[in-house]
């Protein structure tokens, strides 16, 4: 008995893909829906890099804004408000399609001039500036602005605005002449782009199947297939490492770590996530309106402690709203949030804190570490006197006039301040939009001056103005930068790339190899 | 007959109808697909378009009137977030479920009407004890624990059962037992009882005067009669099972079911999926139900006699 099981274990194995030159990847979520346009999720941020190409590419192995041909092969500004691309000739997409100027016009202007709810709520966060697309000819297109656009390749490189065949898309539902919801609704469940993987099965939040696309325009894709399937549970995910069904995991907690570097076949890989995770304070809150009891709220906490205890030390810890990734942008010594204990207290004394209550929600689950950290703040409040309550809830409470303080996260959508503290806090953003967070025209000037500089330096200095405000009036403290890890088995070399935004699973030529194959 | 059968339709019907406006309401009050869909926050203008985008602007009423004509018309809505018909993604998840259902449900009847039975005879031996004594065990131990030890033995420290999704029959193995634990134990100490009671009747009694022999005896007079209770236990687990019991489960061995489905759309508040999924175990559990109905009709002739 225990042979035929033994067999049919190792059977199992090779059908999931242990095969040379083809891997099974069981990460903690699968996608519920595919297409890069309308998705800034960190669940999906994981499947785009594999199958679809921008115009302007990047050099993932460095966090500098290293930009590289990709689609286009130069790009120019012929006025300040105009750029010209030239487009890489011979490029298909995985249907077989020739890729031109019109498919780059038709996926770009699918966003500048969205129709469709989704894409247009994606658009207006950090496309706003970007008026259209224009076919010049078969391989020439022309991106106009509304104004002089400082980040013109950080906005060219997003995920949002991957190239996609325009004939497939519009023939999906309808009248195959026009684009209409249906079929953006229907490309996401059959996506089709021009990178080196056509994803040839998809089941909504179960599966993702890449196979090598052989007409790809660049380096060869140096796997077969890979396969991603959901594995929700860790001790499962974890599990199927061991069996050789997958053969590599995603989201491995940090307290899991150990187990698996014991075992001699498998490793770990991790990296500080470009993402952090941050308390928000609701500064419309009666309890909190005085900006001295949220500062001291903030001031309470010992992120160091709590990076040591729940993060053996490998999360990053931020001293103001800022990270490496952000190149010239990053600004490491501007001082916006600091452990200050003798301090909060005197605020709270000096803002007459009457002892109210003070709830943190948290999601049970939802982010690494959540639950734990909750608890851990509310006790450093406790330190300065401030009687603090954590409240478990899976509903999201950003949104309510009730919410005192919760967590969140702030990712890095784009390796520029604008695209994380940028999105998340700018006049009429989202923050905003949930009525937790103020902003009046003197911010908005600060704002506008550091979103469209020319000058980086004008920039800097604009946002180090912001994090003044935010300092002084705060309603919100960057926790830390979680350290996110990866398990597989040892023969596989793979490892996340600095200079991807977080969780992407790249795949590509150089990203991935098998040493058993 | 007809008259029953047409009463048990419309039975049918208005528990079914009152399940429906239960979940349409319940979904509704539990929280917003917003933010769940559109990750990290919206703006006050973003959030109408995406409202109107799921047709949430509509009153409540009107999403409701909505509902109930689409029902009607066999049109159940588009998942908010897959956007595609929810019927095409339930129907994704309901083979794989019936399939560890029915491989449950086997494998507890091979298991737990035999163990009943020797309980029963040897109750006074250390045979019953036993037996009873693991029923009591099985029956207080969660399927849970059973799984999560089950997949630290058999896979995780003896890599000899794959513990990811259904596609061997290897991987059937440890969820069945996983599934089926509790309802061996239950069912195990219901044969047992339901043995007792009919060891004692006059009948048996008879069977064995007329020089039948034992096995015969146990078995067509025995266990005949003490069927009908078991069926309808087995019956009413069953449903149960189907209705909410393999949601642990399939989590853990990342089993492509409904169970799952139910809990991560009520997650992510993808209402239209939700509330087909909970229509639909509704319908299996009341289809269900009705053939259990049947099967005891079928067992014990004087239920069939009585009902017509």
């Amino acid at each position: 008995m225990k042979a035929l099981l033994t067999t049919t274990a190792a059977l199992a194995c090779l059908a999931t893909g242990a095969l040379a030159q083809q891997i099974t990847v069981g990460a903690a979520n699968v996608s519920s829906y595919l297409d890069p346009g309308r998705d800034h999720s960190n669940v999906g941020s994981q499947f785009y890099y594999n199958t679809f190409d921008t115009l302007i590419g990047k050099n993932h192995d460095s966090i500098e804004a290293d930009w590289q041909p990709a689609l286009a092969t130069e790009w120019t500004m012929i006025d300040p408000l105009t750029m010209e691309l030239k487009l890489r000739e011979g490029v298909t997409f995985q249907n077989g399609e020739d890729m031109t100027a019109d498919d780059v016009v038709f996926s770009l202007n699918r966003m500048y001039q969205a129709t469709f709810p989704p894409y247009q709520v994606r658009s207006k966060d950090r496309l706003a500036n970007f008026a259209e697309a224009i076919k010049v000819d078969d391989y020439t297109v022309q991106v106009k602005v509304e104004r002089e656009e400082p980040l013109w390749e950080t906005l060219l490189n997003l995920q949002q605005v991957m190239i996609i065949p325009e004939d497939y898309t519009k023939a999906l539902s309808g009248d195959p002449q026009v684009a209409e919801d249906g079929d953006f609704e229907a490309f996401s469940l059959a996506p089709v782009g021009t990178g080196p993987y056509a994803v040839s099965e998809f089941v909504p939040g179960e599966k993702v199947v890449y196979t090598r696309y052989d007409g790809f325009w660049g380096d060869k894709a140096p796997l077969e297939q890979a396969t991603v399937i959901r594995i929700p549970e860790t001790a499962s995910r974890i599990t199927a490492l061991k069996t050789g069904e997958a053969d590599i995991i995603t989201n491995v907690a940090p307290d899991q770590l150990g187990l698996i570097d014991a075992d001699a076949n498998l490793k770990t890989e991790g990296s500080a996530t470009a993402l952090f995770h941050v308390m928000i304070m609701n500064v419309n809150h009666p309890a909190l309106e005085d900006p001295r009891i949220r500062r001291a709220l903030s001031l309470a906490i010992d992120r160091d402690t709590l990076n040591e205890a729940l993060w053996y030390g490998k999360a990053i810890v931020p001293s103001t709203h800022t990270m490496a990734e952000m190149g010239a942008l990053h600004q490491p010594d501007l001082v916006t949030f600091e452990y200050d204990p003798a301090e909060a207290k005197r605020l709270l004394d000096a803002a007459g804190y009457d002892g109210t209550e003070i709830t943190f929600d948290t999601d049970p689950v939802y982010y690494t570490n959540g639950l734990l950290a909750a608890q851990a703040i509310v006790e450093m409040w406790s330190e300065v006197g401030v009687k603090g309550r954590v409240n478990t809830t899976s509903t999201w409470s950003g949104s309510s006039p009730d919410l005192m303080v919760r967590n969140w996260s702030n990712p890095m959508y784009f390796a520029d301040p604008f695209g994380s503290f940028g999105v998340m806090w700018a006049p009429n953003g989202p923050s905003e939009g949930e009525g937790r967070f103020n902003t009046d025209a003197e911010y908005a000037e600060i704002w506008d001056r550091f979103r469209f500089s020319s000058d980086v330096e004008a920039r800097k200095a604009a946002y180090a103005e912001l994090m003044e405000r935010i300092k002084d009036n705060p309603p919100v403290l960057p926790l830390y930068r979680p350290y996110e890890s990866w398990a597989m088995r040892k023969g596989v070399n793979w490892a996340p790339k600095p200079g991807h935004i977080p969780y992407v699973l790249d795949f590509r030529a150089g990203s991935i190899s098998l040493a058993d194959s | 007959m007809i008259a029953y059968i047409l009463r048990t339709l419309i039975k049918m019907c208005v528990t079914l109808f009152v399940i429906i406006t239960l979940v349409f309401f319940a979904t509704r009050l539990s929280g917003s697909p917003m933010e769940t869909f559109l990750g990290e926050g919206l703006t006050a203008e973003d959030r109408e378009l995406m409202i109107a985008y799921f047709g949430l602007d509509q009153s409540i009423w009107q999403q409701y009137l909505g509902y109930l004509r689409g029902i009607v018309e066999g049109n159940y809505g588009l998942s908010f977030l897959e956007r595609r018909p929810v019927a095409d993604i339930v129907a994704e998840r309901v083979g794989p479920s019936l399939q560890l259902l029915a491989s449950s449900v086997l494998l507890t009847v091979a298991v737990a009407i035999p163990l009943g039975v020797l309980a029963a005879l040897y109750r006074e031996s250390w045979v019953g004890s036993a037996i009873m004594a693991l029923a009591f065990v099985g029956y207080a131990v969660p399927n849970f624990v059973i799984a999560t030890f089950m997949v630290l033995v058999f896979a995780f420290m003896w890599n000899l059962l794959p513990v990811v999704g259904n596609g061997s029959w290897a991987h059937f193995i440890m969820p069945t037992i996983a599934m089926s634990g509790v309802l061996i134990a239950a069912l195990t100490r219901f044969t047992r009882n339901a043995m007792l009671d009919v060891l004692g009747q006059d009948f048996m009694r008879t069977a064995r005067a007329k020089g039948l022999p034992e096995t015969v005896v146990i078995l067509k007079h025995g266990l005949r009669n003490a069927g009908v209770t078991v069926l309808s236990v087995l019956g009413l687990q069953i449903a149960g099972l189907a209705a909410a019991g393999n949601v642990v489960v399939e989590s853990i061995f990342s089993w492509p079911g409904i169970g799952e489905l139910l809990v991560q759309s009520a997650i992510t508040r993808d209402y239209p999926v939700l509330q087909f999924g909970v229509i639909a175990v509704s319908l299996a559990v009341v289809v269900i139900n009705a053939l259990t109905d049947i099967a005891y009709a079928v067992a014990d002739p004087r239920i069939r006699l009585a009902k017509a």
